[in-house]
């Protein structure tokens, strides 16, 4: 698949914005798994997280000209459209009902939040990197970054001061680069 | 805060992972300009990230490719048909144009307003210019035109060297004329004074307005009659002057 160029990001970027396919096919083939593995970080199902996938090159193809180099890495930028791509599935009713088949009846989110049916240690990127933080640290990654949970929401459901809520998501993304290194 | 506590409080990475606020992120932007630790800093986690992103990878079955390729696609040309055929877009044209030349209008009264004004400023200029140069023209003529007139050049005495000054007598009409080419500006109270001299003796021929300096609307000034010279001189005098020469004389010259 792979033809053998190499283009910086610079190129590519500029590539994508006069809306060149060779560029979009270059991305494809180097990005494609990278973003699958995000977005099956929050959606485990295959199906679903490739509608996701699909979804998710729609937009970032549409909307390459809003990518602000300044601002960050493409692939950082990549990395955001996709996982607000999978946290607005999972947050839609269309999804919460398919799951509401699978398990117990919760009684909504707030208990969905409270109760935190969390890891199942999905064994895959930043889930595994999650599997070394402290069990406190770990759930607030999970709600936030993984359910898209709202500091506020957050410290609402857990009864945890905002400030404490916010100190511990840095404090333990913190620890995330120096466990990665 | 320094950069240092900055990085390792954890917010680069809440950034990079978009898990902060819009203020944060105005925040954060800040410091990455302003400090190239704190974007070395953003770099580095967002490499770090990419490259665990790599690593974990999950590869998509090749036909995918297709169907989000096609997708893709469709969707850029889904975006060139609806602006070619929708009426909507037509409508708003319509708005656009009739909002643009709305404030073209406005541009061009505003415009028309000020060239007018620029324009009557100019027209009042000129005729005033007109108007100086015609009185120029008829003062020049009086001189040259006039084969009566006798002209005094007056040098610059002890007093002031480089001064300078001409008398332009009109030997049938008596009338005295006095072109100032070059006199320092009189202190204020006092006054240049200019004399005719006859066989020595000085005849009052009038006072030099102090205000001629500053203005100096006029090229020729023009002075009381003498019956008769042979010479003219000008002095520093009180204001008003004296009946006899009393101040330094300035310039004098033979006719």
């Amino acid at each position: 698949m792979n033809s053998g160029i190499k283009y910086s990001e610079q190129e590519l970027v500029a590539l994508l914005q006069q809306r060149s396919e060779s560029a979009f096919s270059y991305l494809y083939d180097n990005y494609s798994g990278a973003l699958a593995g995000v977005i099956n970080a929050i959606i485990p199902d295959t199906e679903t997280m490739r509608d996701v996938l699909q979804e998710v090159f729609v937009n970032i193809w549409k909307k390459i000209e809003l990518y602000d180099a300044s601002k960050g890495r493409l692939f950082t930028w990549m990395m955001n459209v996709a996982r607000n791509a999978a946290i607005d599935k999972i947050r839609s009713r269309g999804y919460q009902e398919s799951k509401k088949n699978l398990s117990v009846d919760n009684g909504g989110q707030e208990m969905a939040i409270g109760g935190v049916s969390l890891p199942q240690t999905k064994d895959i990127g930043l889930q595994r990197m999650l599997a070394g933080l402290k069990e406190e640290y770990r759930t607030l990654i999970e709600l936030s970054y993984f359910q898209g949970y709202t500091h506020e929401e957050i410290s609402k459901a857990l009864g945890i001061p905002l400030g404490t809520v916010k100190t511990r998501i840095r404090s333990a993304l913190s620890n995330l680069r120096t466990m990665i290194r | 805060m320094n950069a240092q506590e900055y990085i390792s409080s954890g917010i680069i990475e809440s950034y990079v992972m978009g898990l902060t606020t819009p203020e944060e992120n105005t925040e954060v932007e800040a410091m990455c300009r302003q400090y190239p630790e704190v974007l070395q800093a953003r770099i580095a986690f967002e490499e770090l990230l990419e490259q665990q992103s790599m690593q974990n990878a999950l590869a998509q079955p090749a036909s995918l490719k297709a169907t989000i390729t096609e997708a893709a696609m469709k969707n850029t040309a889904a975006k060139v048909v609806a602006i070619e055929k929708s009426s909507v877009p037509k409508i708003s044209w319509f708005k656009y144009v009739a909002a643009a030349s709305v404030i073209l209008l406005a541009g061009s009264l505003y415009w028309n307003i000020t060239l007018y004004n620029k324009n009557k400023q100019l027209e009042n200029n000129y005729s005033s210019s007109i108007a100086k140069l015609d009185d120029l023209q008829k003062q020049i003529d009086m001189i040259n035109l006039n084969p009566h007139m006798k002209m005094a050049a007056m040098k610059g005495m002890d007093a002031s060297p480089s001064s300078f000054a001409t008398v332009y007598w009109d030997t049938t009409s008596k009338d005295v004329y006095l072109l100032v080419n070059n006199l320092p500006a009189p202190p204020t109270n006092q006054q240049y004074q200019l004399w005719a001299l006859l066989d020595g003796k000085p005849i009052d021929i009038g006072m030099i307005e102090n205000d001629f300096f500053v203005s100096q609307k006029r090229l020729l000034l023009k002075m009381k009659n003498a019956s008769q010279a042979q010479a003219f001189a000008i002095t520093l005098e009180k204001k008003g002057g004296n009946p006899t020469p009393e101040g330094k004389m300035y310039v004098m010259g033979n006719l």
